[in-house]
């Protein structure tokens, strides 16, 4: 085969093959160049984010520097019990040296991660080493705080001797690493990540249910009704669309809470005793309705982009082969829609998982999300590797769902207009 | 014409970036609150020192300054941070440390700057703006009976009805204990003692739960400042924990049903901090050393009803009241520091909270999870 290809030459006496590399070659490159603004944007606000992210999550560098001597005498220690006097020496000179450079604030920012109670025992030694005699360091420094003399501490520096380490991970599910290299529970009382992803999950779940089953009708409507009908409900859907997310949630909490318009409409009516008002806001309730609203047209124009596109003649043709309007619908018309559900629904749940003002705001007790957390962690704490890590086992999370829809339904099954 | 246009666009381009080059930003929180910063001595400072003021909008934390100064373009000279940013902001050296005497002004009748403010402040790199209290308001109409105390917030039997209550551990946690029988000792040493273990954790959290679990109480978590007037104005709620100078505007700006109670309160504080290596640190100095002066404090106290940082603020106020922007209401009496509402308080300890604010807040979400 190859011999008889080579023989064809081109006019000027160059083979064919090479010819039309050549030419294919220059296509290449321009279609490269006009897709490398595109590349160029999405390397930069998207992959070197997230792998900076990555990175921030397991980088334990800065505390590895920061103790140098005090992790090496560590190395022979057990964490059984108190470490032995050369382990405290060598964290007084790391600790004074790091005095020296101001770097105090952020050891004591780091540890405080680890375990509580860090920060105010280590500026309380700050102010007492500088009367430190020579020697005897363990006496001197457990007496500075009683806190100095709990090994737990001591075991809490320890973890951090890494360079990299998983543990931020680990800690968002409510786990850690104990000395004896074992994963391990957290307190009882202090489990709160998990309750929280799988709160998150479920309230993102039973949103996007909701909003396909109120959708799905809508939608149909939409595509079916004609024009100068059809627009005017479009514009019913839109304009909440466009209406502030606040705004929407505030007149939630006005129509629903347990003296709100809704309720006193009921007791109105009748229909409840006044001291016997139904709690309908600061409660689950309360969130999956208002977050339904607001999340109810991400789920509708993708569906109705699809179901303007199916033509009412396979309906009629189903109906005319004998089937009942049901069957036709649920043989004809709702696999064709499939596309768009697929989208809507990943669009919706994939929202809700990182919605967090509105649960926080109408959700009362249960209003706290996995996305609060991470901005807690953020804005408050500054323990950006643990928001990192968090937010990255979000986003693993999403992937995973994309990956179970593609498997189910196929991702070239996906349509959104 | 069109070239006279982009003439002017290049030009007001280059006054804006002049402009903004010799003039201090502050960061704070906005609304009413910057509002009262900017009559009160923002602009009375920026026409003393001759530079401009501009005052920008954030949500709080340290996250913005901290990725402004890893990006190494740093645009705010001064920001109105809580007490725990203060520290954890001057341990990551993101704020100047100052020498309080050297650079603040003293009082008028001499009494050095430090001495001058109402509590020392939680690190060098924080100077006092307003105290602001963590006390509860009911809604006259639907209590029978005048609440006087903290224990009758948690008082079902004598007023039932839900409360309202911040959505996190900070403060529930010391008006628990405060309203179980602590004596919270001064400036709340006490109870910061007892919540130092495990024992009078628990018995705080037990507090609100019971609370929260009572058929004739119940609990609304609220989330933003502006919930709590509106939920006792609504009915939702008969009592509801919050923060003066909310109650203060539903009170006296709106004249709606409800009354403040002062017993038991939390005084919180805002400080302003100078970033380190910000735009114009020497003038942003400058401007702060007037800002938080004895007028300059007493100045915003004119438009809304936190307290000013500095003992002598005070004075000013009583020797000019009625102090309001209103000419009718005096001012002092609302001040959370004023005399008669210092009674029973405590004062939120930012250290206590940026010690153990993280496992706090886990216990604290574990149990409202199984409320």
């Amino acid at each position: 085969m190859s011999s008889e290809t080579e023989k064809i030459l081109t006019t000027d006496g160059i083979p064919l093959e090479v010819s039309l590399k050549k030419a294919e070659r220059k296509n290449k490159i321009k279609a490269f160049l006009l897709v490398a603004p595109l590349l160029l944007f999405l390397l930069i606000t998207y992959i070197f984010p997230i792998g900076d992210m990555l990175m921030r999550s397991v980088d334990d560098k800065m505390v590895t520097e920061m103790l140098p001597k005090t992790f090496k005498s560590m190395e022979k220690w057990d964490g059984n019990e108190m470490p032995p006097e050369e382990v405290f020496e060598a964290f007084y000179l790391d600790f004074q040296k790091l005095v020296e450079e101001k770097r105090d604030g952020k050891l004591s920012t780091q540890l405080n991660y680890t375990k509580n109670g860090f920060k105010s025992i280590l500026k309380k030694l700050r102010r007492k080493a500088k009367n430190f005699e020579e020697g005897n360091y363990k006496e001197q420094i457990m007496a500075v705080h009683k806190r100095w003399a709990d090994v737990e501490y001591w075991r809490a520096i320890k973890r951090r001797a890494p360079a990299y380490t998983t543990s931020k991970y680990l800690k968002g599910m409510d786990m850690y690493k104990n000395e004896d290299g074992k994963i391990v529970n957290v307190d009882e009382d202090r489990r709160i990540h998990r309750v929280l992803w799988l709160r998150t999950l479920e309230i993102a779940f039973f949103v996007t249910l909701l909003c396909f089953l109120m959708a799905y009708p809508i939608a149909h409507l939409l595509a079916t009704l004609p024009m100068k009908y059809s627009n005017l409900l479009m514009i019913c859907v839109l304009l909440p669309f466009w209406t502030s997310l606040l705004v929407r949630t505030a007149s939630w909490m006005i129509l629903l809470q347990q003296q709100g318009v809704v309720n006193d409409f009921f007791v109105m009516t009748g229909l409840v005793a006044d001291d016997n008002r139904p709690e309908m806001m600061y409660n689950k309730t309360g969130t999956y309705v208002a977050m339904t609203q607001i999340l109810l047209p991400f789920m509708v124009l993708p569906l109705y982009s699809v179901m303007k596109t199916i033509s009412p003649s396979l309906m009629r043709a189903g109906k005319s082969l004998g089937g009942t309007p049901f069957i036709t619908f649920w043989k004809v018309y709702f696999p064709l829609t499939i596309p768009g559900i697929g989208a809507g629904c990943l669009l919706v749940f994939i929202l809700a998982i990182g919605y967090y003002i509105t649960p926080a705001l109408v959700g009362g007790a249960s209003g706290t999300l996995i996305s609060n957390q991470i901005a807690f962690h953020m804005k408050s704490t500054l323990d950006w590797s643990f928001a990192s890590a968090m937010g990255l086992m979000l986003l693993a999370g999403v992937l995973a769902i994309y990956w179970v829809y593609n498997k189910l339904v196929g991702i070239d099954n996906i349509k959104l207009g | 014409m069109k070239k006279l246009s982009k003439l002017l666009l290049v030009l007001s381009f280059a006054l804006s970036i002049s402009s903004t080059a010799f003039a201090v930003t502050v960061a704070s929180w906005g609304g009413a609150y910057t509002e009262s910063q900017k009559l009160g001595y923002g602009d009375p400072t920026a026409k003393k020192l001759g530079v401009p003021i501009n005052w920008v909008d954030y949500s709080g934390g340290l996250s913005e300054i901290k990725a402004q100064k890893e990006a190494g373009k740093i645009t705010w000279d001064i920001i109105d941070v809580f007490a725990m940013d203060t520290i954890t902001g001057c341990d990551e050296g993101l704020f100047v440390e100052f020498d309080f005497d050297k650079d603040f002004p003293a009082a008028p009748d001499g009494t050095a700057a430090s001495k001058d403010f109402f509590a020392p402040m939680p690190s060098k790199c924080a100077v006092g703006n307003i105290l602001y209290s963590w006390n509860y308001a009911y809604n006259t109409n639907n209590v029978k009976g005048t609440p006087k105390t903290i224990k009758d917030f948690f008082n079902t039997k004598k007023f039932p009805g839900k409360r309202a209550i911040y959505k996190s551990a900070l403060t529930n946690l010391e008006i628990a204990l405060a309203a179980d029988g602590i004596k919270p000792g001064k400036g709340g040493a006490k109870i910061y003692k007892a919540l130092e273990t495990e024992k009078g954790v628990n018995r705080a959290m037990n507090k609100i739960k019971e609370l929260c679990t009572d058929p004739n109480g119940g609990c609304v978590f609220w989330s933003a400042g502006a919930q709590p007037p509106e939920l006792l104005v609504s009915g939702e709620v008969v009592m509801a924990t919050g923060w003066n100078g909310r109650f203060f505007n539903a009170e006296i700006g709106e004249g709606a049903p409800i009354k403040q109670v002062w017993d038991g309160q939390g005084l919180d504080y805002e400080y302003f901090v100078l970033v380190k290596g910000g735009p114009n640190e020497a003038d942003a100095k400058k401007a702060l050393a007037m800002m938080t002066s004895t007028e300059g404090l007493a100045g915003s106290a004119k438009y809304i009803a936190y307290a000013p940082w500095r003992k002598s603020s005070l004075k000013v106020m009583a020797a000019g009241e009625p102090w309001y922007k209103d000419g009718k209401t005096n001012m002092v009496p609302q001040m959370p520091t004023a005399p008669a509402n210092t009674k029973n308080y405590f004062l939120v300890d930012p250290l206590f909270w940026a010690d153990n604010g993280t496992e706090l807040g886990e216990k604290w979400e574990a149990m409202k999870s199984g409320l």
